[in-house]
């Protein structure tokens, strides 16, 4: 091999002097400023006043943290058996889709388009949703096409339903061949409403028949749904608890398999989700635990509604507190009493808390996120003692603000934190500099604030592009609370140990 | 906007705008499979590397946020590029117009960060209500007194491959020829088409500079506005990704009359043959020995360099399935290591592309004229390959499959181009190909029968 030079990448070479001189002699063709200049302009970026400046912007946004609905209606697909998302609209929007998802799982993801071009802007979308039917049940041999639209197809206002019952008189598909849809405009909401419309969608239309439910007998299982969830590791975590707890369930929606296959040497486009069958039997549950509210607002209510059985919603049980609470909803649901092995494991977490609290105590927090995971995530803040100061959230609305500062409230960890909804990351990043915390928790979109600040990042949320395999491990239950307060812990210690004087540079801490 | 498309592809540089094939533009995209970017994302894969200039996308948020901080194109000046700048429309805005919003976002944009210029990207959402893109820009630049550039390249008009060329319009219209440089040399080189992947044009500008070579302008990796304005200067247009932006080339020989030729860094031969040619376009007796020398030199250095890796890349099977220039000069760079190419995928690339393609491979390897990963595995599989050279989207498929992968689209960490390039790239392979994983993915567990 060729050893006779360190060969490097671009992380290093460029670091080289020569390189370093190239780029320096380019700085006389880029209208240079001083350093002084510089250095002026990042001290005015620490103040108040730009701060105040930067909160008065009115249109345009920033580096904001959010993904738009056919994104999470993709995901919502990927849930069920042998499903196809399929994105009705231009055709570059899938492409980002799976390019997101592959980039955060490290997976393949199937996802197909129909791909309309300026043809379509004029005369609807009707033939490219068509023939798109056609090719895709050719190539993938789906059991069900789960259908979601881009703001083109919104736009011009494709009329989906009768363009389905048109691809059924054509017998391009099978009149009985499930094909829920749900209308997912990028420009209303986020990822999240999109997982609801689509899931919604989905249920509904596997349960449903002439109107009234498909399947009547009644069940024993209660229904769980873990909302716009991208940790693979969390489904393990609820099976895990409700197997312990030998209670029968069915997770609508679990995409875990799909985004979590092994290698086998043969690929396959589909690896597992929610049995359809199981989803028509699904109204008879119990009942329906689920685990994001704001992801699931119209799915909770249609189940409510529709199948008429008890709905529990909660927000995703990060922490000791809240993963208590949910396992008391599964027990006063189900009658189930709660089994010592359990108890014994919350025991354990409990006690790698205490080995830990004396570093997390008082430290100030930044969080951004999706409002569910930042429910969550508050609530384990709080309970480990940390003060959860900046809370910025793109997506969440007033009752989301609402909600999480009465949480926030109800502790005097919470006392000086600050909910921010509609706002982006260069708002946080202006709160990180004029009013500095000592780590932030989210996802890899924040690693530019919190690299200007100085500070060290948490990764817990989506996207997580930049480190591997921690979609794998659980953040809810009490598995997920012992992995949030590890990577907590260990960031701290980290910088402790990165920042320490010799005579600090401790072997025990 | 109707305009701006018909320029671009009546391109008659490119051979899919040729009467005979009854097309006019790129072809489109088949419904209902899994389908590349779109000509906004081609769009902003040709600017975006315009490093010290504000990209605004004008329209719902995620077309700028999902595309946000993923581009490979490094800059070693300014860093505003890598803002994510947006009008993030909401239904509201589109029921009203988004007038109000476009320009009071380039107001604060402006306030703000007081950039050069500021390219202004449609999206399909602001293409169908209507958005007057190309006006509400020209009143913001007249006000502002900088350039306030609309790029109209929205999603829905077609594929990356047609963005790239709507945004070449966009700097042929708007950017090109409105400024001069500071001073000029005898030998004054552009790019066009090269986009600084894992700062691979660094590797090619040292090696310029050390035969007296100035790169003018880079359109557009590493570049800064300016550059891109006075690109007109430069004596000699080197085309260096493909077609793509073959019309800004053509523009500037019809205008200016600068000739152009479209050339690789990728594979020891293909770097030297780009360097004599660029000597010979400039047609200086002593550069043209100089270049001469240096590159004999080059090779001589490289060849002693890739003995080894030879020894391991002798007769390997490779699949290659990427697009544009790629497609074939990848190929040779690979026949060069000793490796057999055994398909190709070319549902990326151009008629001339397809042409050098089959000049290198032959008649026994397979063209792949379609996407999706189902028929690339099958082509691998059926060829008995060793190895897959493809992008991003594909390597979790191939890493299912347990095939040995080297990633050589825009996500790699690594930079292929020219003789140090080449050699990395070369390291690469064998590391792919020799990794102790392989063997182990395809150990069956002990207790298996």
């Amino acid at each position: 091999m060729d050893n006779s030079t360190n060969l490097k990448d671009h992380n290093t070479l460029f670091q080289e002097e020569r390189y370093v001189k190239q780029a320096e002699n380019k700085q006389q063709f880029e209208m240079p400023c001083s350093s002084e200049e510089i250095e002026k302009m990042e001290a005015y970026l620490k103040t108040d006043d730009y701060k105040a400046v930067n909160f008065n912007r009115e249109a345009a946004a920033i580096n904001p943290n959010k993904a738009c609905q056919p994104l999470g209606a993709v995901l919502a697909g990927l849930g069920f058996e042998g499903t196809l998302p399929y994105v009705h609209g231009s055709q570059g929007c899938v492409a980002y889709f799976r390019s997101h998802f592959a980039r955060h799982f490290k997976e393949p993801v199937p996802a197909v388009s129909s791909s309309m071009t300026e043809d379509g802007a004029v005369f609807g979308g009707m033939r490219n949703l068509i023939e798109g039917l056609e090719n895709c049940q050719a190539l993938y041999k789906p059991k069900m096409i789960a259908i979601s639209t881009t703001c083109m197809a919104e736009v011009i206002g494709d009329d989906l339903g009768a363009f389905i019952e048109n691809a059924k008189k054509e017998k391009v598909v099978a009149s009985d061949f499930p094909l829920p849809y749900a209308n997912t405009p990028s420009f209303v909401g986020s990822h999240n409403e999109g997982y609801d419309n689509m899931m919604r969608a989905i249920l509904s239309h596997l349960s449903e028949k002439d109107n009234g439910l498909s399947y009547k007998e009644p069940s024993e299982a209660i229904n769980i749904i873990l909302g716009y969830d991208t940790y693979t590791g969390n489904f393990a975590e609820i099976k895990h608890i409700l197997n312990t707890m030998n209670v029968a369930y069915t997770i609508l929606g679990d995409h875990s398999e799909n985004l979590n296959s092994p290698a086998t040497g043969q690929y396959k486009y589909f690896y597992g989700g929610t049995k359809l069958v199981a989803v028509q039997q699904s109204p008879s549950a119990k009942g329906t635990i689920l685990l994001q509210k704001y992801s699931t607002r119209k799915t909770a209510k249609y189940i409510e509604e529709k199948w008429e059985q008890p709905v529990v919603t909660t927000c995703p049980p990060i922490g000791i507190k809240a993963t208590d609470q949910f396992v008391e909803q599964i027990s006063d649901l189900t009658g189930v009493e709660v089994p010592q092995s359990l108890i014994a494991e919350r025991g354990q977490v409990v006690d790698a808390y205490t080995d830990s609290q004396a570093y997390l105590h008082g430290k100030r927090v930044a969080l951004s996120g999706d409002p569910d995971l930042l429910l969550g995530l508050i609530s384990f803040c709080l309970e480990v003692g940390m003060e959860p100061v900046h809370i910025v959230c793109t997506n969440g609305n007033k009752n989301f603000q609402v909600e999480a500062e009465e949480l926030l409230q109800s502790s005097p960890y919470g006392a000086e934190s600050t909910v921010y909804v509609g706002k982006d990351l260069w708002h946080l990043r202006s709160l990180l500099l004029t009013e500095p915390v000592d780590f932030a928790i989210g996802n890899t979109n924040m690693k530019y604030a919190t690299k200007d600040a100085g500070i060290p990042l948490v990764r817990i949320g989506f996207p997580i592009f930049d480190r591997h395999h921690m979609h794998r491990y659980p953040i809810i239950g009490y598995q997920g609370a012992l992995n949030v307060l590890t990577t907590v812990v260990n960031t701290i210690l980290q910088a402790l140990d990165e920042h320490a004087p010799d005579y600090s540079f401790d072997a025990v801490r | 906007m109707k305009n701006h498309m018909i320029n671009a592809f009546q391109e008659p540089a490119c051979q899919h705008n040729q009467a005979q094939s009854g097309q006019q533009g790129c072809a489109p995209a088949k419904p209902g499979q899994s389908n590349g970017g779109c000509a906004f994302d081609g769009a902003q894969i040709t600017l975006l590397p315009i490093a010290d200039a504000a990209h605004l996308v004008h329209g719902p948020l995620a077309c700028g946020g999902n595309s946000w901080e993923r581009r490979g194109s490094l800059s070693s000046g300014s860093s505003l590029y890598r803002y994510g700048l947006t009008t993030d429309l909401s239904e509201q805005d589109i029921i009203f117009g988004g007038d109000d919003k476009l320009v009071k976002s380039i107001n604060e944009i402006i306030q703000r960060f007081q950039p050069p210029a500021i390219f202004v990207y449609a999206t399909c959402v602001t293409a169908l209500i209507g958005v007057d893109l190309d006006a509400i820009c020209h009143q913001a630049s007249k006000r502002h007194a900088i350039p306030i550039i609309p790029v109209n390249s929205p999603g829905f008009s077609g594929s990356k491959n047609s963005g790239n060329r709507l945004a070449g319009q966009a700097l042929i219209d708007y950017v090109i020829g409105t400024e001069d440089p500071p001073f000029q040399t005898p030998f004054d080189l552009n790019f066009i088409g090269e986009y600084n992947i894992a700062g691979e044009m660094w590797d090619i500008e040292d090696l310029l500079k050390q035969l007296g070579i100035r790169l003018l302008s880079r359109i557009t990796g590493d570049s800064h506005f300016k550059e891109v304005q006075w690109a007109h200067r430069a004596k000699v247009n080197m085309v260096v990704c493909g077609r793509a932006l073959i019309n800004v080339a053509r523009h500037m020989e019809d205008k200016y009359e600068i000739p152009y030729f479209e050339g690789s860094f990728y594979g020891a031969k293909q770097t030297s043959y780009s360097l004599r040619k660029i000597a010979r376009l400039f047609g200086d007796q002593r550069l043209i020995d100089n270049v001469a020398v240096f590159t004999a030199n080059e090779e001589k250095k490289i060849e002693q360099a890739l003995k080894e890796a030879r020894k391991v890349l002798k007769g390997k099977r490779a699949l290659l399935y990427t697009g544009g220039v790629k497609s074939w000069s990848v190929i040779s760079a690979l026949q060069e290591l000793g490796m057999e190419v055994v398909g190709v995928g070319i549902s990326k690339s151009s008629q001339e592309d397809i042409v050098r393609i089959k000049d290198l491979v032959g008649e026994d390897a397979l063209l792949i004229d379609s996407r999706g990963a189902r028929v690339v595995l099958e082509t691998f599989k059926k060829k008995q390959g060793d190895i897959l050279i493809a992008g991003g989207r594909n390597i979790y498929v191939a890493l299912k499959e347990r095939i040995p992968f080297l990633e050589i689209n825009q996500e790699r960490d690594h930079a292929y181009a020219g003789y140090t390039g080449f050699r990395q790239m070369a390291r690469h392979l064998v590391t792919a190909l020799q990794h102790p994983v392989w063997k182990l993915a395809k150990l069956d567990p002990p207790w298996k029968e």
